[in-house]
């Protein structure tokens, strides 16, 4: 049996452990409430300008959009392919940022010609220690997601894609099932493609077939397009930081009960200890007090 | 249909639903020029820049900054998706004041064209919440 005083040691360092565990946990909590009603917030938003692109779509099948070119042309060995690949900035949240690391080196390793496009510390130090080449300047974090750095990223990969340096995007985050499964999850960003947009099969009204598109059909796709990959990117982050808190609570919440646990168990040997020692101590001093009679 | 005399309007941006609910009348600033909207108008999808927008709502009208969006209109609903949308007392008059220094600040150097036209719409953007401010 370990002496009293290693055991004391040790009670006080799972005790420390516990108070950080126990303090990401609740700070995690708050922080997974506000990110699920930014979760919320998006959607409405979100569903309204998938429909209506479906329904710009579906009325006017012949659209020949740059946003929507498929560059078949280029062979499937030449094409550039952008890979925005989010995680988070600290570990400590459970598999969260092995899963996406993972998925991301599946999906680079297959295609010839990748860039990446890292959100978050931890994969970008992953990528670096493995020797990954990625995008240097691309620096944003997956802290608190807003809709400027959206913005900002969308406005980018349009770029590099208008310019044809990328051929196809695809954003790699963690989509949030439910609370208790989240699922890393490819997502194609450029180009869009039409048969994604589901088509209505009741039509939510009857004035749908003779709308107008002031002042033409591309100046509204060029402006509907860039919204919708923002938005995209937008809901992309909002969900990871969502898994990610909830990844970090569930991690922290297990590690604490732990901790708890281990406490216990230490403790009860920590008593069991004293109490030999405080036995043993009486033993002595009967067995001294009998000799010396 | 809703009644005669209103539309129901609802302004949804990425991080709230701004306005749901019957509006009498929408004055939104379109690619070309403002753009008045009373109910009973024909279908139409338009584009939005930004800038001010209007409508009237139980007999009064209450201004909005929005941001790049588009508009769906239907004789009897509209529906705005924009990039923001701000009552005028929600506005940070000095750091919009601010973003249009720094934009223009930005315009007046060399600058690639990716830069130019971000340059651009950051400005636009700050002179809409001004607009609105005043």
């Amino acid at each position: 049996m370990a002496s009293i005083k290693e055991i004391r040691t040790h009670i006080k360092s799972v005790e420390q452990t516990l108070k950080i565990t126990n303090a990401m946990y609740l700070i995690s909590s708050s922080n997974l409430r506000k990110a699920r009603k930014q979760l919320t917030d998006v959607e409405p938003y979100f569903q309204k300008i998938e429909t209506t692109i479906s329904d710009i779509l579906h009325h006017s099948p012949e659209i020949n959009h740059v946003f929507f070119d498929k560059r078949p042309g280029i062979p499937r060995s030449e094409r550039k392919v952008g890979y925005i690949v989010i995680t988070g900035d600290k570990g400590l949240a459970g598999s969260y940022n092995h899963n996406i690391l993972k998925l991301a080196e599946q999906r680079i390793n297959a295609g010839a010609h990748t860039s990446l496009f890292v959100v978050g510390q931890v994969g970008r130090s992953y990528f670096q220690e493995h020797g990954v080449p990625i995008d240097m300047e691309f620096l944003y974090t997956a802290q608190d997601p807003n809709m400027g750095r959206a913005r900002d990223m969308a406005e980018l990969m349009l770029d590099l894609y208008l310019e044809k340096q990328l051929d196809e995007v695809y954003i790699i985050f963690t989509k949030m099932v439910n609370s208790f499964q989240m699922e890393p999850t490819i997502h194609k960003l450029l180009p869009l493609d039409p048969d994604v947009f589901p088509e209505y099969e009741e039509n939510r009204d009857t004035y749908n077939r003779d709308v107008t598109y002031v002042p033409s059909v591309k100046a509204v796709m060029d402006r509907l397009a860039p919204g919708y990959v923002k938005g995209d990117i937008f809901g992309a982050l909002v969900e990871s930081y969502c898994s990610e808190q909830n990844a970090r609570m569930t991690a922290m919440k297990s590690s604490s009960d732990n901790a708890r646990a281990m406490l216990q168990t230490l403790n009860l040997s920590y008593n069991r200890a004293r109490q030999a020692a405080i036995t043993q101590e009486i033993t002595e001093v009967v067995g001294g007090a009998q000799a010396a009679l | 249909m809703a009644e005669t005399g209103t539309f129901y309007l609802e302004i949804i941006t990425p991080e709230r639903q701004f306005y749901i609910g019957p509006a009498e009348a929408l004055v939104l600033p379109a690619v070309d020029g403002q753009m008045g909207i009373y109910p009973g108008h024909e279908p139409v999808v338009t584009a939005i820049e930004p800038g001010e927008l209007r409508y009237k709502a139980e007999g009064k009208w209450e201004p909005a900054a929005v941001g790049a969006g588009f508009a769906e209109i239907k004789p009897d609903y509209v529906i705005l998706l924009v990039g923001f949308a701000e009552h005028p007392e929600e506005i940070d008059q000095k750091r919009a004041e601010a973003a249009r220094k720094r934009a223009e600040e930005r315009l007046r150097q060399k600058q690639s064209v990716h830069e130019y036209y971000h340059s651009k719409a950051a400005l636009a953007r700050a002179m809409a919440r001004l607009k609105t401010r005043r």
